[in-house]
Parts: C-alpha cells; sequence; structure tokens
C-alpha cells in the first residue's frame, strides 16, 4: 500500500491544528453543506464497507435500517464501538490514542447520516490514556463548532459523549453494548428487535466499529469507486488496519489494503517468526474467536471471503502467530479460560458449558483425561454453538471445534490409553 | 459522605445522558476515582440518586471487574494473561511477580502497597508482554523492566 | 390474521403471538422456563428452542413472533437434541437436592428432565457452589444452588412490584441472585417469586419442609382478606394418607396460592392474603354450641334459645345484629331472610378498613364481600349507630356475626356491648373477644370450610369452595338461619346446600339474576351494576 489513509496522522501530533491542517473536518463540513443523510448512506453502501469490529456485516445496509424519515418524538442515536476486547486486536486503540480527531469527525459524520442526536462513543475502561486523549479531543472539536447545536450552521444539532465501559468483553456485543450504555449490566439482547427499530432506551440506534466508522470521512470525500476500488474485490474492500502479535519479531499494527497476504505479514511487514528455529505452528487470522489455521492453511489472503472459505474468519483482524513451541493444549485452555471468564451468564449453554469446556480442558492438559473426553469436549461445543442469544457462546465453541480438527493428534497425546 | 464538590460532578454528569440510570457506570468510575474502591454505602448512595435499586448497582459493581470491591494496593499491577501475552511469557513474568511482591493474585501487600491481579486481553497484544499499573500501560516488558519500574516506584 | 403450520397442524392466530404462545393456545406444549405470561420476555433459558423452517438456526418460541405462512417442529430430532442438551447443562451443576427441596412434584427441573433428558450424567467435574437456606426476606428462602438464573424473580421484583430487590451479582457461571445487604426481599407480594420460581431455589418459608406436594389436596377458591377477591388455589393435607405424629387426621390448610384469573389478580395475590390462612390456624376455635364460653350446649337447645330471645328483642322492636363484611353472600341472605320473617331487626354492617388501596392489589377494604352485604342487606345502618343504640340501652338482643379473624376488630364491638345488652349472640367460627363476652355462641364454618359466592370492589361475583371438613360442629352461615327459622316459626325455603341459597339469592337479588354455581365457575361473572333490590 503506497499512501497510508487510516494511519496518516499517527506520528504527528493529535491536535485539532495539525488534523485540520491535513485536511481534517473537510469531510463533514463538505456533507454538511452539500449531502443528505439519505445520500451518505448510499455513498457508504456503494463503497462495499464492511464492519470491522467482528462480523463484516455491509455497513451501508446496517445504516439503511434506520428510519429515513425522522419522527421527532423518536431521537436516534449512533454508538461508536471503541469497546476493543477482542484478544488479539489493539487497531482502534491506535487510532484513538494517535489520532483521535479522525475518530471524532467520523463519529460525528456517521451520525449525520443516522440522522443522530446523540453519539457515544463507548469505550473500554482499561483504555485511560486513550479515554484522556479523546476527551482533550471532543473539547477543541466542540468549542471549534464541530459538535452541538446548529453544527457549522446547518441546523443540525448533535451531542458527542465519551463513556467508558468498566471491564467487560461481552460490551462489545452491539447489544450487551446497549444494555451497559443504558446502565445495565451488559446483557445481550435477544433480536429481534433490532437496533435500528429499537434500540437505546427503545430508540432507533445504530452501532459501528471505530475503525469502521474511521473509513466513512474518506469515502465521502475520495468517493464509494475509489474504496471499493482497494482491495480484492469490492465485497472485500478499502485500507484495513491488521494487528500482528505472537511469535513474530515485529509484532503491532499494519495498515494494508483488504486482502493481504497473511504470510507476507508475517514474514515480511512482521520480521518473519521469532525466533528462527521455531517455525510457524498455527495462527489465529482473526482474533481470539475464529477458527484456528494451521501452518499450511496459512497461504491465504486477509479478507472476508477469502478466509471464509479457508474456514475461518478477518473477524476483527488480530492475528495471533504461534509457533512449534507452542502446546496447543494450553493455547485452547488459555482461549477458553477467557471466554469462560468473559460469559456473561445469561442463557443457560455459554454459562454452564464454557465452564465444563474449561474444566475437561483442565483435565486433558493435566494428563486426567481420556480420549472420550475429547468426543465430550466437541459434543459440548456443538451444543453450545447456534443455540446462545449472542455470538459469544459461537466465539467459544469455535476455537474449541477448530482445535480438535486441526490438532486432534496433539490432544490425544494428552490423554491417557 | 458526599460533599457538594462531588454531589457537582455527579450532576454533570447524569445531564449528559437522555436518562439518569445510564451514568451508572460514569457515577461508579467518580465513585472509585475518590475512595479507591466502592464499597457497600456508596452503592446505596449512587442507587437513590439514580433512581435504582441498591441490588441493581450492587449487581452492576460485581458484573464489571474494573471495579473494586475492596481496597487493593497504592500500585494496583492489572497483568495481561491471554493468548498473545501467553505467547510472550506473561506467565513467567506473573510468576516473577508473585515472588517478588510476595502475594498471590487478589491479594494486596501488607504495606499495602502493591496488589496484583491477573486480568484479560487489555488490546496491547503488539507489545506484549505487559501490564497495566492503575490507569498506565507498561508494554514490552522484560524481568529486569518490571524490576526496574517496581524498584523506582515512591 | 396470520397462519402458522405446527408439527404439521395449520392454526390461525392474532397478529403479535409468538410461537409459544401459538403452540400453548393449542395445548401443545413447549418446554420453558424464563418465559412467563405475566412477565417481560426474556429468552435466556433456551429450553423452548424449536425448528422454523427456512432459518438456519433453532430459534426459541417465545420470542419469535408468528409470520403468515410459517412452518415450525417442536418434535423432530433437532430440536429434541437441543432440547437434550440444555437439560443437560442445566443439570451439570444443579445440586441433587430432590430429597429435601419443596418443589419436587411440581419441579420443570424434574419433569423436563424426565420427559427431554438424556437420562443420565456425563459430567465428572467438581459442581459449582453457592449459599443455600439464604433468608432473602421474611417470607422467602433462596438456595443460590438450585437456582437456574431464568430472571423470572427480577423481572418480577423490576416489573410488577418496581421495587427491584433482588438482582444478579457476578458473571458467568459465578452468576448468582441476591440482594442488597440490608435491604432484603419484603414487599408487600414478595411471595409470589416462590410461584413462578421453576425450580426450588426459592422457596416460602412458611411451607418450608410442611409437606410433599403430593400429600396435599388442591381446591380453587377465593381470598378473602380484601375487597379484590385474589383467586386462589388452597392445599390441605390429605385426609385420608396422613397422620400428624399425634394419631390426628391432618386436614388442615399447608398454603395457599394465587390462581390466574386476568379480571381480578392477573398472577398474583398480596403476602397477607396468601399468609391470612395462618391467622385461622392460630385462632382458638368455636368448636360447639356453648352459653355461654366454656360450657357446652346441645345445639337444639342452643338454636331454640337464640330464636327465642330473637324472636322476642324484634317484636319489641329492640333487636339488633351487625354483620362483619366478610361473610358469603348466601349467609346475608338467608339471615336477612329470617330477619325480616322475625319483626323488626337493626341491621349494621362492620366494615374493616385497613391501609390504603396500593396500585396493584391491595384493597383497604378488607370485607372481602363488602358489596355483597350492600346489595343483599339492604337498608343497613354502621356497626358504629348500633353500638351507640346498645349503649342507650336500646337493645336487648344482639347478635353478632364475625369472621372477623383481627381481635381489634370486635373489641370495638364487645366495648359497645358490654353489660349493656340482656343477650349477647355469637355466630361465627372464632373464640374472639366478643365470643368470650357473649352469652350464646354458634359455631359457623370458616371461610376455608364452606361454599359461597363472595362480590368483589368491583362487582365481581365468585365462588369460594369448601377445602375441608368444619372443625367441630361449624356449620355454613346459612344453615344456622334455617335451623333459627324453624324454631321462630319463619318460613325459608328448603335448602339443602349452599348452591341452592345461591338459586334462591339469584331470584331475588338483582346483580344476581342468572348466576348458578357452574356458571360462576373457576373465574366469576362480573355483575352488571344494576341497584341491588330485594324482592
Amino acid at each position: 500500500m503506497s499512501e497510508k489513509i487510516l494511519t496518516r496522522n499517527i506520528d504527528k501530533e493529535p491536535s485539532l491544528e495539525v488534523y485540520e491542517a491535513g485536511g481534517g473536518y473537510q469531510a463533514l463540513g463538505k456533507t454538511l453543506r452539500s449531502r443528505t443523510p439519505g445520500e451518505v448512506i448510499e455513498i457508504v453502501k456503494k463503497s462495499g464497507l464492511r464492519g470491522r469490529g467482528g462480523a463484516g456485516f455491509p455497513t451501508g445496509l446496517k445504516w439503511s435500517f434506520m428510519p429515513k424519515e425522522k419522527d421527532p418524538a423518536r431521537p436516534h442515536y449512533l454508538l461508536n464501538n471503541a469497546d476493543e476486547s477482542e484478544p488479539g486486536t489493539f487497531k482502534d486503540r491506535l487510532l484513538m490514542e494517535r489520532d483521535p480527531h479522525l475518530v471524532v469527525e467520523s463519529t460525528m459524520l456517521s451520525g449525520y447520516a443516522m440522522q443522530a442526536d446523540i453519539c457515544f462513543i463507548y469505550i473500554r475502561g482499561e483504555y485511560v490514556h486513550a479515554a484522556n486523549t479523546l476527551e482533550r479531543a471532543i473539547a477543541e472539536a466542540t468549542d471549534k463548532g464541530y459538535i452541538g447545536k446548529n453544527i457549522l450552521g446547518s441546523g443540525w444539532n448533535c451531542e458527542l459523549v465519551l463513556h467508558r465501559g468498566a471491564g467487560a468483553y461481552i460490551c462489545g456485543e452491539e447489544t450487551a453494548l446497549m444494555s451497559s450504555l443504558e446502565g445495565d449490566r451488559g446483557y445481550p439482547r435477544i433480536k429481534p428487535p433490532f437496533p435500528a427499530a429499537s434500540g437505546v432506551w427503545g430508540m432507533p440506534t445504530t452501532i459501528n466499529n471505530t475503525e469502521t466508522l474511521a473509513c466513512v470521512p474518506f469515502i465521502v470525500e475520495r468517493g464509494a469507486e475509489w474504496f471499493a476500488g482497494i482491495g480484492n474485490d469490492e465485497k472485500n474492500s478499502g485500507p484495513k488496519l491488521y494487528c500482528l502479535s505472537g511469535h513474530v519479531k515485529r509484532p503491532g499494527v499494519y495498515e494494508e489494503d483488504m486482502g493481504f497476504p497473511l504470510m507476507e505479514l508475517i514474514h515480511g511487514l512482521g520480521g518473519g517468526m521469532l525466533h528462527d528455529d521455531r517455525p510457524l505452528k498455527a495462527c489465529i487470522p482473526g482474533g481470539i474467536s475464529v477458527p484456528v489455521l494451521r501452518a499450511e492453511d496459512c497461504e491465504v489472503d486477509l479478507d472476508f471471503d477469502s478466509l471464509a472459505k479457508k474456514g475461518s474468519a478477518l473477524g476483527s483482524a488480530g492475528i495471533m502467530v504461534m509457533d512449534s513451541s507452542t502446546c496447543m493444549v494450553e493455547a485452547l485452555l488459555r482461549t477458553t479460560n477467557f471466554f469462560a471468564h468473559e460469559s456473561c451468564g445469561q442463557c443457560t449453554p455459554c454459562r454452564e458449558g464454557c465452564g465444563w469446556m474449561k474444566r475437561i480442558l483442565t483435565r486433558i492438559l493435566n494428563g486426567e483425561a481420556s480420549s472420550k473426553d475429547l468426543d465430550l469436549l466437541l459434543d459440548v461445543a456443538n451444543h453450545i454453538e447456534g443455540q446462545t442469544i449472542c455470538a459469544l457462546g459461537d466465539a467459544a465453541a469455535w476455537p474449541v471445534q477448530s482445535y480438535l480438527k486441526r490438532f486432534r493428534e496433539e490432544f490425544l497425546q494428552k490423554c491417557r490409553s | 459522605m458526599v460533599g457538594p464538590e462531588f454531589e457537582q460532578r455527579v450532576d454533570v454528569i447524569v445531564a449528559r445522558y437522555p436518562a439518569p440510570k445510564a451514568a451508572l457506570l460514569p457515577v461508579l468510575w467518580e465513585v472509585q476515582k475518590r475512595d479507591g474502591w466502592i464499597e457497600c454505602e456508596a452503592e446505596a448512595w449512587v442507587a437513590e440518586r439514580l433512581g435504582v435499586s441498591a441490588a441493581h448497582v450492587h449487581g452492576a459493581v460485581t458484573f464489571y471487574t474494573m471495579y473494586k470491591q475492596r481496597p487493593m494496593g497504592k500500585y494496583h499491577i492489572q497483568i495481561c494473561t491471554t493468548l498473545s501475552c501467553m505467547l510472550r511469557g506473561c506467565d513467567e513474568l506473573t510468576e516473577h511477580l508473585r515472588n517478588k511482591l510476595g502475594i498471590r493474585e487478589g491479594e494486596v501487600t501488607p504495606d499495602g502497597k502493591f496488589s496484583l491481579v491477573r486480568v484479560e486481553c487489555l488490546g496491547s497484544c503488539g507489545t506484549a508482554p505487559m501490564f497495566q499499573l492503575n490507569d498506565d500501560y507498561h508494554e514490552n516488558l522484560t524481568l529486569e523492566k518490571v524490576d526496574r519500574l517496581l524498584d523506582g516506584l515512591p | 390474521m396470520p397462519k402458522l403450520t405446527i408439527d404439521g397442524r395449520e392454526i390461525e392466530v392474532a397478529p403479535g403471538t409468538t410461537v409459544l404462545q401459538a403452540a400453548l393456545s393449542q395445548g401443545r406444549e413447549v418446554p420453558h422456563y424464563c418465559y412467563h405470561p405475566g412477565l417481560s420476555i426474556a429468552g435466556n433459558c433456551r429450553m423452548c428452542l424449536v425448528e422454523v423452517e427456512k432459518a438456519p438456526k433453532l430459534v426459541i418460541a417465545c420470542a419469535t413472533p408468528v409470520a403468515d405462512g410459517m412452518v415450525v417442529n417442536t418434535r423432530n430430532e433437532r430440536v429434541k437434541a437441543a432440547q437434550a442438551s440444555i437439560m443437560e447443562f442445566l443439570l451439570i451443576n444443579h445440586p441433587l437436592d430432590c430429597t429435601i427441596c419443596d418443589q419436587a412434584g411440581e419441579c420443570r427441573l424434574q419433569e423436563y428432565a424426565v420427559e427431554y433428558g438424556t437420562g443420565k450424567s456425563r459430567y465428572e467435574d467438581p459442581k459449582v457452589l453457592f449459599s443455600k437456606a439464604v433468608e432473602i426476606g421474611d417470607r422467602v428462602m433462596l438456595d443460590q444452588e438450585r437456582c437456574i438464573q431464568c430472571s423470572r424473580c427480577t423481572r418480577f421484583c423490576e416489573e410488577v412490584t418496581g421495587t427491584g430487590e433482588l438482582a444478579f451479582f457476578q458473571r458467568g457461571e459465578r452468576t448468582m441472585i441476591g440482594a442488597y445487604p440490608g435491604r432484603p426481599l419484603n414487599n408487600p407480594y414478595s411471595a409470589n417469586v416462590v410461584d413462578i420460581c421453576p425450580v426450588g431455589a426459592l422457596t416460602l418459608r412458611e411451607f418450608r419442609f410442611q409437606s410433599r406436594v403430593w400429600y396435599l389436596k388442591n381446591t380453587p377458591s377465593i381470598c378473602a382478606g380484601c375487597a379484590r377477591g385474589c383467586n386462589v388455589m388452597v392445599s390441605v393435607g390429605k385426609q385420608q394418607e396422613l397422620m400428624t405424629t399425634t394419631g390426628q387426621f391432618d386436614d388442615r390448610i399447608k398454603r395457599v396460592v394465587p390462581r390466574v384469573n386476568e379480571a381480578v389478580n392477573g398472577h398474583w395475590m398480596c403476602d397477607e392474603g396468601r399468609l391470612s390462612y395462618r391467622r385461622e390456624l392460630a385462632a382458638g376455635r368455636v368448636a360447639t354450641a356453648q352459653a355461654p364460653a366454656g360450657s357446652e350446649l346441645d345445639w337444639h337447645e342452643a338454636t331454640r334459645q337464640a330464636a327465642g330471645w330473637l324472636k322476642t328483642a324484634a317484636l319489641a322492636g329492640r333487636a339488633a345484629a351487625i354483620f362483619s363484611t366478610r361473610l358469603v353472600s348466601e349467609t346475608y341472605f338467608a339471615w336477612h331472610k329470617l330477619f325480616t320473617g322475625l319483626g323488626r331487626v337493626r341491621i349494621g354492617v362492620h366494615g374493616i378498613l385497613r391501609g390504603e388501596d396500593d396500585n396493584l392489589l391491595i384493597r383497604a377494604d378488607k370485607g372481602a364481600n363488602s358489596r355483597g352485604a350492600e346489595w343483599i342487606l339492604g337498608q343497613t345502618e354502621d356497626s358504629q349507630a348500633i353500638l351507640e343504640a346498645a349503649g342507650r340501652g336500646e337493645i336487648d338482643t344482639l347478635l353478632v356475626f364475625g369472621d372477623a379473624l383481627d381481635p381489634e376488630d370486635t373489641r370495638a364491638i364487645d366495648e359497645g356491648t358490654r353489660g349493656k345488652v340482656e343477650h349477647l349472640i355469637y355466630v361465627g367460627p372464632f373464640l374472639d373477644a366478643t365470643a368470650r363476652a357473649a352469652s350464646l355462641l354458634l359455631p359457623a364454618a370458616a371461610w376455608s370450610e364452606t361454599a359461597g359466592s363472595l362480590v368483589n370492589f368491583e362487582g365481581r361475583v365468585q365462588w369460594i369452595r369448601r377445602c375441608h371438613r368444619p372443625r367441630g360442629e361449624g356449620r355454613p352461615g346459612w344453615r344456622i338461619a334455617a335451623d333459627l327459622a324453624q324454631h321462630a316459626a319463619v318460613e325459608l325455603p328448603d335448602w339443602s346446600s349452599t348452591a341452592d341459597v345461591l338459586q334462591s339469592l339469584a331470584d331475588s337479588v338483582e346483580p344476581f339474576r342468572g348466576m348458578t354455581e357452574s356458571r360462576l365457575g373457576l373465574l366469576g361473572i362480573s355483575a352488571e351494576p344494576r341497584t341491588a333490590a330485594t324482592a
């Protein structure tokens, strides 16, 4: 990728002056002057932008679910999901800490498209530094008239509120985020109703990931075709932030065109394996929830459809690299521990099943299990999948299913005869 | 228990939201900022102020892991132990901290200076292993770095 | 009106109906825990997963609105596998308490385990443990381990009483129900959570370890605690099967729970009404005819005397009677006819007002049949007026008919009559202050020992039923009137049951027109607001 788009400002001072000097807030100004909210939705639809939070849902389509005609008795809300808690993922944090005004402008711009009365940025509680940085940027932007009453003389009133979470991965799930924002425990909600029909406080609501929203000012300024032309095809388009971690020499966030080859990320940009004598064993390409890939499966482009075809997913683009020193049983136990810890406990399969899987895996790791327990473990995972209120249940099941499928030998070795 | 200055800060927060209950998390943060943790009486005060039951507040405090239900150390070390940090040696780091501080996870040193907890992914996988000490992230840690950091704390 | 096909059968339902409601309306069981018709939809237990053709995953029936043309399967292999898996998940950490758990015999976990479970456990790890026997309120006991986190109780406290005492604490598999320290579950409707808890996590402290439910005989009736008339189910010990350690047959009331009546009490009842039967247990009973209290008298002799005193006093215009507002309509009707036949008897009604109407079920008027008294007794006075007349020496014979459970209710009467009235006749079930002061006592059947109709504050006529034999020689109120009528040569119809009396009542008093026991059924009838007129 020649030109950095999303990360163009990360080495600069995160101030309003610097942001504006680089052309910042032009997109917001032009849009408010010359485009209707409906037109903005159309542009985003045509761009092929897909959610970067994990689900990859087409953003323009999601936006089109909001009521076109605004009912004055029903306020609209736009929520920027900055709860980034998917293990392996740290891209939104980069934007928030190093280009907070991009986060602010993209939120307001998207809020305009949603005809929002208030935009909230729901940021995970642990990101204190990012929250402080964003608060400063919000204050600067408010002073300049980009937030508040009659924004840039457009007649549109919209507040921007930064709301801190307090330690719950589940609040990254959009309906749990809404529950948390309303002041409840972060419990996901059954759908229907869908947020666009009845979201926070029963009002039309749209929730999008921080990186997803960050693309919007560029789409609006440079056009849908421009965005759609970046990447492998129009269904997998735009610039993408990839988070590389684990056994590599240069972990970090890398911005490339959507569809960047995984091997090039690991061996090229990532500097190759951490230890030259420990080759690649496994890789999770999309954050801890997605199915694991064996080394031989890693010749793949990092986009939604290519990874889906390989039996995994792009998810939140958290690429976690494991070398030959990794014990897959331990890795899976650590993963399952995570889900057991983060399960909200609302629905039966996830609440009871994650703990059960954790305990079976512990026995396997300690050599206290038989091969029957592998079948049991898989069966438990299979009965969590598809039967829960939200995708955390699926997310807990997929690693178990994929590890057992692709690394079964290693698990068998740990079992008693 | 609650002074006018604190009440004013809470009023400002509550005014930002369409319904007072939504201010629950930020108000709990204010309580924790003031007291270092969230005690029972504080929960009752928050409940009254926001028009919810005390049980509701307690339910939130026990759901969200960052709210402390008892006093912790002056320096509260939250070490990330999820997968990417595990791959980069967080377990060894955790063991080192246990030995150095003489406490296990969930405990506070007798002089009240340090407490240690294990947490899930802090979104710093690219700079693993790491921990969060009070509000700040300390990344790319080595045993030496940790020693230097902790030994130098007042 | 959308049409859907459930397990091959096509039905039509109202728009907005959920698949679960549609199935249940056809008598088709779809197992569920967290759904309750009186509460919001939670969708968390996942027991009601069903297959909707064309949907990729199974869906929860409780939260899926019916769409026209929907095809639903609730009994195929896919659904059965899901149901078995949910049962398995629910049971892995559930304590094996059945042998000591009150819920046994009416426990959904037990029933569904048999119906939908696999029959054996694959769980070999330690169960997650919590606190057992937590006194979560004065009336409710909590066993945290038995809880299946269906959230019915938290939703009840949030949505019905608006008090929010119960909430979930912690997260994941450590999620548990609790109350804030120092703020226990003690609202006036707290015990309803026991009814709605599908398992033995929330149990009634008064019923704890009292009886196995299969040793209970259940009779539908109406609570007589206030003018609301909540529909209830009264459970008494099964006389033939259970004896106490003293060798007595035990058919006492063990518990009272609400019955659903959307027109009266929805799904709920208040704690005071629910536990009002215990006051009956505690009060001493008038077991036989006595004159005065303590000296037994033959029934025939007692009624002869009572009839004589009343007749003499009535002829001189110096007779009066005070009725409680808790008596069944048939009692009012029979006695009114008797008094009319005797001559001039001043009739007073002693109302019982306590507290205020709340915005849920509780009425300040604690008279379960105030309106019945109003419609049937015609021209009446307040009991105060009668007592004042008695104080002036204007009354020779005063008959007090009380189902008065609260001593304070009758203290006022007692203090007004002592020494001023020549003959104080007490007719009622309980040995209260008035009974002790009376010259003659005639035992009446208590609320749970007789049938009859009660009219609630909205004019709804509802039928109570006999749940067990009367204590001692207690008789229904109308029968006592009939016995006196015979001695006094007053002609009353030849009634042989309370239903017969209702028949006469229906023929004479306008609001009751057309009512019979079977028409009143389980849910009662709303009487049209016509003015009462006796024949």
